[in-house]
């Protein structure tokens, strides 16, 4: 054993001890580095987007208390999920004019379109335009044919609407007597399904009950005034009125209110709180059955937006500001009809 | 370089039995020692590793089940929906009277209590309803410091949270449930989704023992401690509930928020996840002591076992040193008692290894050294002086024949006188070479020897033959080696009578310098005027009288013999030399030392 050997065998000594000393010097030393947890997936998916998706949205007419509400919950999801909405429809529920404001929109090159159709049929040709455009189409309120669209956005079930409203009718009729319906576009599908489940209902429960006459007021206030007076005059033994669209069940108790017989002809069917508050206060009207339409407009941009990002509707899906929403393949259904009474229709603002 | 060159002089210099104990300390200890040090570390931090990266995945799963668990509370202000009549409450503005405002408060608080405190969740402290400067709320344990105008502030109605939810920590609030119960607050706007309006926000106390139930299943080390610290440092929660509140701000140093480090101050492993929900970080730290209890364990065992093993092995080492030492050591005072010439030693050992045959070789050489020297040089310094004893008492048989003759001679010519004086000195003779077996005589007697040699041979030549010698009387005191003259004397007469009719012999005795002793030598000189020695056979009989052979002629022996006896008894300093002139004469010169009476008796011993 030489000298120099033994010098190597302490500088070894000397370099491993060190070595233990030095990993001391700084306070932490890091033994395993794990990847953070991504964040939630939505909120990268905006980071990345260059530009804000821009969702047409048309109802079946403008100006109407009803779905100006829907486009109040539509602006207020677009700020929320930060995405641009137009809202634009025709002046008066109709199908032609309606195609025209929808090929407006395909020119604005929105990427989704949502329609409440006034005509499930005649729009399908120009939906089709817009698909081939690389637009994407969905339904909300009132649906076209299955093939002009992804998906329909329903408000309620329509049989569940239907029975309901015809229940509430024959609740407050006394399950007996003569009455109409006054519906909105003869068209609109939607509608159209809702009468058939007021009739199934009617024929089935209530043998006492006869519907006379079925009347379209075009979702015009005027001209379901109109309808409802000469309802009255044509049915002179008229017990029940079922509006089921929304200006039909004011257009109504105005009418039974000027008439006097309030109280004598019941009127029932969908209408916003705000509309129907003083009838259903001052008795001329006995119930108002609707959802919420800025729910609806809200719902609607929210399942545009997931749609675009390429995220189907789930069925039980928890919808922020929403609520749980049902899916069955290509219809999504919001939720439960709301009541409106002279109890609680203060509570409601829309 | 020097230094370090007398150091490693200073190595080799050190005893055998130093240098293999130093190399077994540095060849077997040294490594040992080190590998052991080393294996133990890589095993402690592998440990560590292992710990620290299975302890972040634990952590990120009690973190997620701690969501989940939050996950399930938030979505609990929803159930607030479900109550029509709770809805309409909530959705009233204002009040006719007192009494309708306390009716509603009853009806809310108690379906509050039915479905939040009745229900499954038994976490939950209290829930408080804010809505439209009313407040309803109901609580499991009495509570103290609810002061809604500081809490409102913040997080009132004005704030828009936009349908999230958020975590309020104990200590932005001055809400205390008794007992000082660890919570958190989960504040959650209410909204009106037909109405799409605030309908007010509701608070909810989450007790943290949930947190306990959680970790206990993956955490039973006592002094493990997990702890939930918000990102400005308030603990949030923490397994020792006393330091929940406090302030750690630690964690604003700390290098990673997923993953796992050390910390050297505390020598504490520390593995840290992020925690969504809270805003913060899941820390859970454990002192390195406690990952390594067993492995230190271990150590003390190892280094109590090594260092046991070093000592046996080293007093084996010492004593297997010492014994191959002891024999060497042995041996090397044997070797330094044959130095002084000591031939009566051995060692006995009975090992068959290098040492023991080390030690029979070196017992059969001093035997075999003996042996040599007993044959070689003892036997044949018997023999010599054997030999000389021999001839130094030899008186030639031929002189003795020669010598009676003369006697008888005489007797018949009846000279009676002649017969006298020959007798005598023939008894002179015979008792000079008889009697005293010294050798050495005073330089008196062996001259006198000499004389009556020569006396009886001139008896017998008559006038051929004629002598003289010459001695000083100061050398009375000397003594010389016996016979070393009357050889000499034969030669010259026996060869002399051959060749010459009248021979005359000279001795002289003196004393002179020695050139070669550098001291007062003796010198007696035999000179003759007998044939003389041819030159060429001159230089034959000077070889051979310095090989100091004693073979050869007679005559040659005798001088041989004479030579050989000085210079074996005073060294090469001394002897003969001759000097011969052919036709002329011979002159042998011999040189020996003064002696003294003293110096025979030391002499004599050799």
């Amino acid at each position: 054993m030489t000298r120099k050997t033994m010098t190597m065998v302490l500088m070894f000594l000397l370099f491993f001890v060190s070595a233990c000393y030095n990993q001391k010097q700084d306070r932490y030393d890091v033994i395993y580095r794990m990847e953070p947890v991504k964040a939630s997936s939505s909120s990268s998916i905006e980071d990345k987007e260059p530009r804000p998706f821009t969702i047409g949205i048309v109802p079946k007419v403008t100006g109407i208390p009803y779905f100006n509400v829907v486009e109040d919950g539509a602006v207020e999801a677009a700020k929320d999920l930060n995405v641009n909405v137009i809202y634009d429809g025709p002046l008066i529920a109709d199908a032609e004019q309606q195609i025209k404001v929808i090929e407006d929109m395909i020119k604005r090159k929105v990427d989704l379109l949502a329609i409440s159709a006034n005509d499930p049929k005649r729009l399908v040709p120009v939906l089709t335009q817009a698909k081939e455009q690389g637009i994407r189409v969905i339904t909300w309120d009132a649906d076209t044919l299955p093939e002009a669209r992804e998906l329909f956005v329903n408000m309620v079930d329509p049989e569940t609407l239907g029975r309901h409203l015809l229940d509430t009718l024959a609740w407050t009729m006394g399950e007996e007597g003569e009455y109409a319906i006054m519906t909105g576009a003869l068209s609109a599908s939607n509608l159209n399904e809702w009468i058939k489940w007021i009739r199934y209902q009617q024929t089935h429960y209530y043998p006492g009950m006869e519907l006379v006459e079925i009347a379209a007021t075009d979702d015009n206030p005027q001209q379901a005034y109109e309808v409802a007076r000469e309802l009255l005059n044509k049915h002179p033994d008229l017990k029940g009125i079922i509006g089921n669209s929304s200006v039909g069940p004011p257009a109504a108790a105005q009418v039974v209110s000027e008439t006097g017989k309030k109280g004598d002809i019941k009127v029932v069917g969908l209408s916003t709180p705000n509309l129907m508050k003083s009838y259903l206060q001052d008795g001329s009207a006995q119930m108002a059955t609707l959802w919420s339409p800025k729910k609806l407009g809200y719902l609607t941009v929210v399942i545009a937006k997931n749609l675009l990002e390429g995220n189907l509707p789930v069925h039980g899906q928890e919808i922020e500001n929403v609520g749980s929403i049902r899916f069955n393949g290509d219809v999504v259904i919001m939720g439960e009809p709301l009541d409106f009474t002279r109890e609680n229709v203060s509570q409601y603002d829309f | 370089m020097t230094s370090e060159r007398r150091r490693r002089l200073r190595f080799n210099h050190y005893r055998l039995s130093t240098k293999l104990i130093l190399t077994y300390i540095v060849l077997t200890v040294i490594p040992m020692a080190v590998l052991g040090i080393f294996s133990f570390i890589q095993y402690k931090e592998s440990i560590e590793e292992q710990i620290g990266e299975y302890m972040p995945r634990f952590l990120r799963q009690a973190n997620a089940n701690i969501d989940n668990h939050i996950a399930d509370v938030m979505a609990m202000p929803k159930l607030l929906l479900n109550s029509e009549n709770t809805l309409a409450i909530l959705r009233k503005d204002s009040y006719q009277s007192q009494a309708d405002q306390n009716k509603d408060q009853y009806a809310v608080n108690n379906y509050l209590t039915r479905t939040y405190l009745n229900g499954s969740n038994s976490d939950i402290l209290g829930v408080f309803v804010l809505s439209r400067n009313r407040l309803f709320h109901t609580s499991r344990i009495p509570f103290t410091g609810l002061d809604w105008e500081s809490m409102l502030t913040p997080y009132g109605q004005d704030m828009d949270l936009r349908g999230k939810e958020k975590i309020i920590l104990p200590s932005e609030i001055k809400l205390r449930f008794d007992g000082d119960i660890p919570y958190v607050m989960i504040m959650k706007q209410i909204q009106d989704t037909d109405n799409r309006k605030d309908l007010g926000t509701m608070f909810i106390a989450v007790q943290l023992t949930f947190i306990d139930r959680i970790l206990l299943d993956f955490e039973q080390n006592e002094d493990a401690e997990i702890a939930m610290v918000s990102l400005k440092g308030e603990v949030i929660y923490h397994t020792r509930h006393e330091l929940i509140g406090s302030m750690d701000m630690a964690v604003h140093e700390y290098p990673i928020w997923n993953g796992s480090f050390r910390e050297s101050r505390s020598e504490k492993l520390i593995s840290v996840t992020e925690s969504q929900t809270f805003e913060g970080i899941l820390v859970h730290s454990i002192p390195l002591e406690d990952l390594t209890a067993r492995t230190d364990w271990t150590r003390t065992l190892s280094i109590m076992i090594f260092s046991g093993f070093v000592i046996v092995t080293t007093c084996l080492t010492v004593v297997f040193v010492l014994r191959v030492m002891s024999p060497i050591k042995k041996l090397i005072h044997l070797m330094k008692e044959v130095e002084r010439g000591k031939f009566q030693v051995g060692l006995n050992m009975q090992r068959q290894d290098e040492v023991g045959i080390l030690v029979r070789s070196f017992n059969s050489m001093i035997a075999t050294i003996r042996e040599l020297i007993e044959k070689n040089y003892d036997i044949k310094i018997r023999q010599k002086e054997a030999e000389l004893y021999a001839l130094q008492s030899q008186i030639d048989p031929h002189f003795m024949y020669n010598t009676l003759e003369t006697i008888s001679m005489a007797a018949e010519e009846g000279e009676k006188e002649a017969v006298v004086g020959m007798v005598t000195q023939l008894g002179r003779m015979l008792r000079f070479s008889v009697g005293n077996k010294s050798r050495f005589v005073p330089v008196r007697e062996e001259l006198q020897h000499v004389m009556d040699y020569l006396t009886i041979q001139k008896f017998r030549f008559e006038q051929r033959l004629s002598f003289d010698i010459l001695e000083p009387h100061d050398l009375e005191l000397y003594y010389t080696p016996k016979f070393i003259v009357q050889p000499i004397v034969e030669n010259a007469v026996k060869y002399g009578l051959e060749s010459r009719d009248k021979l005359i012999v000279e001795i002289l005795v003196s004393r002179e310098l020695g050139l070669r002793s550098g001291m007062e030598d003796i010198v007696i000189k035999v000179r003759d005027n007998g044939p003389g020695i041819p030159s060429r056979r001159l230089l034959e009989v000077e070889e051979s009288l310095r090989q100091q052979t004693l073979t050869g002629k007679d005559s040659e022996f005798g001088l041989g013999n004479v030579n050989t006896r000085i210079v074996m008894m005073h060294g090469p300093h001394y002897g003969m030399q001759l000097h011969s002139v052919e036709g002329k004469g011979t002159e042998v010169t011999l040189r020996i030392p003064m002696i003294r009476l003293e110096d025979v008796s030391d002499l004599e011993q050799d």
